[in-house]
């Protein structure tokens, strides 16, 4: 008996214990609570230096998650721009589930931290949570119908996702990352460039209930059947916090094959074939990345050793049933011209750092760990100054 | 008898100790010492590693607690006044801690700020254990080890693939004193040596128990400078806005993305790990109380410590800030005093009783005396002494 009752009080300390660490199991009023699942931040039209600000409210419903959005026209932070939603709407604002904080391409003119800030003060937004700048306005942007019958948070996390990234064709951040660089020696970093592409045309999806404001409403497209996709391909970079530059999307592209966690990425190469230019798409898988900034002879050089195992996934010129069988033997021509193409991204890559003053591959930070002594006499002008060396292999199998 | 095993002392070190600094320390530290605050952290270690090497080294040579050593070298009243100073510096030491812990449970683990009263059960919580008494702690640190190798781990390998130590090159940016402030201000969490020397003569010594005792509180410090090091590896400059690195860590991992946060399953252990953590200097003050006061029930200094938290977590609800900086400011001579000097000053007592055996024996020998069996002609003449009153 004695041990019965021993494992009764054990049994019913363990609930205790976890009803005091958790409150999960208590209820959250949804009527009075607004589940923010993006923010959007622009600069205000109405007042110069102030901030438009707008939260996309996930609203429960039985049948399915609609949104809505709640624009603030002006604010002078954006903390008070949230604090408004909960004076207007008379919902408090909970932002434990953000998951997406949208910068709009006029709030990316200053420094972008006068309004991140709140996000890194605040213990309830998660550091994890994504950050993109786009095109024209983040409350136009969120106020798009989403192609895939969710939220358009929703649906631009998905293009934003770490699968994405992997695919080479858009370099994800997150509020933790962008800070770190933002804060560091090189003060720099990179936000996905998101645009809208009105191409989805009677998708659909369920457009126009994200679209519908609450309040003064985002003028979201997407009414009657059309949908919108969202393209991440291009990435701006920033210098501290202010937009430096853009990188297209080819150079996206290099840039995550030679820094970032891609490891698979497709790619079109152009070769000679018969005497005619033709078009391959590659299959990339990067089986050996390494990037090391040394000092030879006073000069600082960065060099890029890159291995990679490609195989043609197509090509623009019609090809014998044997070649389309060998499609895992890639032609060496191909696989220079590969390699040309990726040195020739890279290059361009780092002649926009150059050009912008975004130390967009750390440089500065690596010198001051290799080199702490001659970094200050380097600092100022390392970006320019830094000589790049390529060892850039594609092999095929044989 | 409040007897500890070896076993658990040194599990006590490797397992309940390091909790103490996975909360605020690691921004704390990261504030001042920047990327060399594995180096700041180490020297800190150092010197508690020392003072708990030197204290077992004296558990070696004494069965004697600290208070008959008090008592052997400046008599019983001064003894108990000792006990009592010491135990209100840990009743005071344990204020910061509990104030991290009520910040760590409210914060992080409610979406929304609650009330104080989701923290009151703790408090009810340590005086149960301070009424228990030192064996307590052993049973504690037996619990904790197999929680603290199961969930530590866990949390630090989720953590690990996003961790870059470069980042903690190179060595000594932050200068000498950098690190040294960071020492210095880190005194507050490093006031765990003074334990060992309040367990002398409560835990049974067994051979080779210095180094055993060392290597475990090695292995303690090895998990704190780890998670320091992945803590700045993910966070780097970003670490002194990073309270609650355990929190926060292991989120970053893509294996649960569909999970949801299944890191807070090991942050829980971790988070009940550390209560008894908080415990272990209440029911050290507690214990000091009963040795300045042998005939106090435990339940009285027990529910006042409880209580006067308890106070004093309503009072500084709001004012951590002002706390940790009192305590990081005005407290190192303190604890440098309590949990340095004092285990020195250890090695030096009296380990006999200054008055000769003769003149006034202790209880226990005269208890024993009066057990052993008498000679046989004082039996005899008590003998006859019984036979002649019977006889009368």
């Amino acid at each position: 008996m004695n041990k019965f009752w021993t494992w009764v009080f054990l049994a019913a300390a363990g609930a205790l214990v976890l009803l005091f660490f958790s409150n999960d199991f208590g209820l959250i009023d949804i009527q009075k609570t607004a589940i923010v699942a993006a923010i959007g931040i622009d600069a205000s039209a109405e007042a110069e230096g102030e901030w438009s600000v707008t939260a996309q409210i996930a609203v429960p419903d039985a049948n399915a998650e609609k949104a809505s959005n709640v624009s603030i026209p002006s604010a002078k932070t954006v903390g008070a721009g949230i604090a408004e939603v909960n004076r207007k709407t008379g919902w408090y604002p909970t932002l434990v589930h953000c998951r997406l904080i949208l910068l709009g391409d006029e709030a990316a003119e200053k420094d972008v931290f006068e309004a991140l800030g709140y996000f890194l003060r605040s213990e309830f937004v998660e550091d994890s949570c994504l950050i993109a700048v786009c095109d024209g306005r983040a409350q136009d942007l969120l106020g798009a119908s989403s192609p895939v019958g969710e939220l358009t948070a929703t649906a631009i996390a998905k293009v934003l996702s770490s699968e994405a990234q992997k695919t080479g064709l858009v370099c994800v951040t997150n509020l933790r990352d962008f800070a770190k660089g933002y804060y560091s020696r090189a003060q720099s970093g990179y936000l996905p460039y998101l645009s809208r592409l009105p191409e989805a045309e009677g998708s659909g999806g369920q457009g126009g209930q994200s679209g519908q404001s609450a309040e003064q409403g985002a003028k979201g497209g997407g009414a009657g059947g059309s949908a919108d996709v969202f393209d991440a391909s291009r990435t701006m970079l920033f210098y501290k916090g202010v937009r430096a530059a853009v990188l297209e999307p080819a150079e996206t592209l290099a840039y995550n094959l030679a820094e970032t966690s891609t490891d698979f990425a497709f790619g079109e190469v152009r070769a000679e074939e018969d005497g005619e230019e033709a078009t391959f798409g590659l299959k990339m898988k990067i089986t050996k990345k390494a990037r090391a900034l040394t000092l030879e002879g006073g000069v600082p050089v960065c060099s890029f050793r890159i291995r990679a195992n490609a195989q043609i996934a197509d090509a623009s010129a019609a090809a014998t049933l044997g070649e389309v069988a060998r499609k895992a033997i890639v032609p060496e021509k191909v696989l220079r011209a590969a390699e040309e193409e990726f040195k020739a991204r890279l290059a361009s890559v780092l002649q926009k750092c150059a050009e912008s003053g975004c130390d967009l591959f750390g440089l500065k930070q690596a010198l001051a760990r290799a080199y702490p002594k001659e970094y200050p006499a380097y600092e100022a002008t390392l970006l320019a100054d830094t000589r790049a060396a390529y060892d850039i292999r594609f092999s095929t199998l044989h | 008898m409040d007897k500890l095993k070896l076993r658990q002392v040194c599990f006590l070190f490797a397992a309940v100790l390091p909790l103490t600094k996975l909360f605020i320390y690691p921004s704390t530290l990261a504030y001042y010492a920047k990327n060399d605050l594995l180096l700041s952290c180490a020297l800190n270690y150092l010197l508690e590693g020392a003072v708990v090497a030197l204290v077992l080294w004296l558990a070696s040579r004494t069965r004697c607690t600290l208070f008959e050593l008090f008592k052997n070298t400046f008599g019983r009243t001064a003894a108990k006044v000792l006990y009592l100073l010491l135990a209100a510096f840990l009743l005071f030491s344990a204020l910061l801690p509990m104030l991290e812990q009520k910040n760590f449970v409210m914060q992080v683990l409610y979406e929304n700020v609650p009330s104080l009263l989701s923290f009151a059960p703790f408090f009810a919580v340590s005086c149960f254990a301070c009424t228990k008494g030192l064996k307590t702690l052993g049973r504690i640190a037996d619990a904790a080890l197999p929680v603290f190798a199961a969930a530590f781990p866990a949390l630090i390998l989720l953590a690990l693939p996003h961790a870059d130590f470069a980042t903690l090159a190179p060595a000594g940016a932050a200068g000498a004193k950098g690190i040294f402030t960071g020492s210095l201000f880190g005194l507050p969490w490093f006031c765990e040596c003074l334990y060992p020397l309040l367990l002398l003569g409560h835990f049974e010594y067994e051979k080779g128990g210095v180094w055993k005792g060392t290597l475990a509180f090695a292995a303690g410090a090895g998990a704190v400078l780890l998670l320091l090091a992945v803590f700045y590896g993910i966070f780097e400059e970003l670490a002194v806005l990073t309270q609650y690195p355990l929190a926060h860590i292991a989120k970053y991992t893509t294996v649960f993305t569909t999970l949801g946060r299944a890191d807070f399953l090991f942050l829980f252990a971790m988070a009940l790990l550390y209560i008894f953590a908080l415990c272990v200097p209440l029911q050290l003050s507690v214990h000091c109380v009963r040795q300045a006061f042998p005939r106090l029930l435990p339940v009285i200094p027990a529910a006042a410590e409880s209580l006067a938290l308890l106070v004093l977590a309503i009072v500084l609800n709001y004012s951590f800030n002002a706390v940790q900086t009192f305590a990081m400011r005005y407290t190192p001579p303190l604890i440098v005093a309590f949990c340095y000097l004092l285990p020195l000053a250890a090695l030096f007592l009296r380990r006999t009783p200054k008055e000769p055996a003769a003149k006034k024996q202790p209880p226990e020998e005269r208890r024993a005396r009066r057990k052993a069996p008498r000679p046989a002609h004082a039996r005899r003449a008590r003998k006859s002494r019984r036979a002649k009153r019977e006889g009368t």
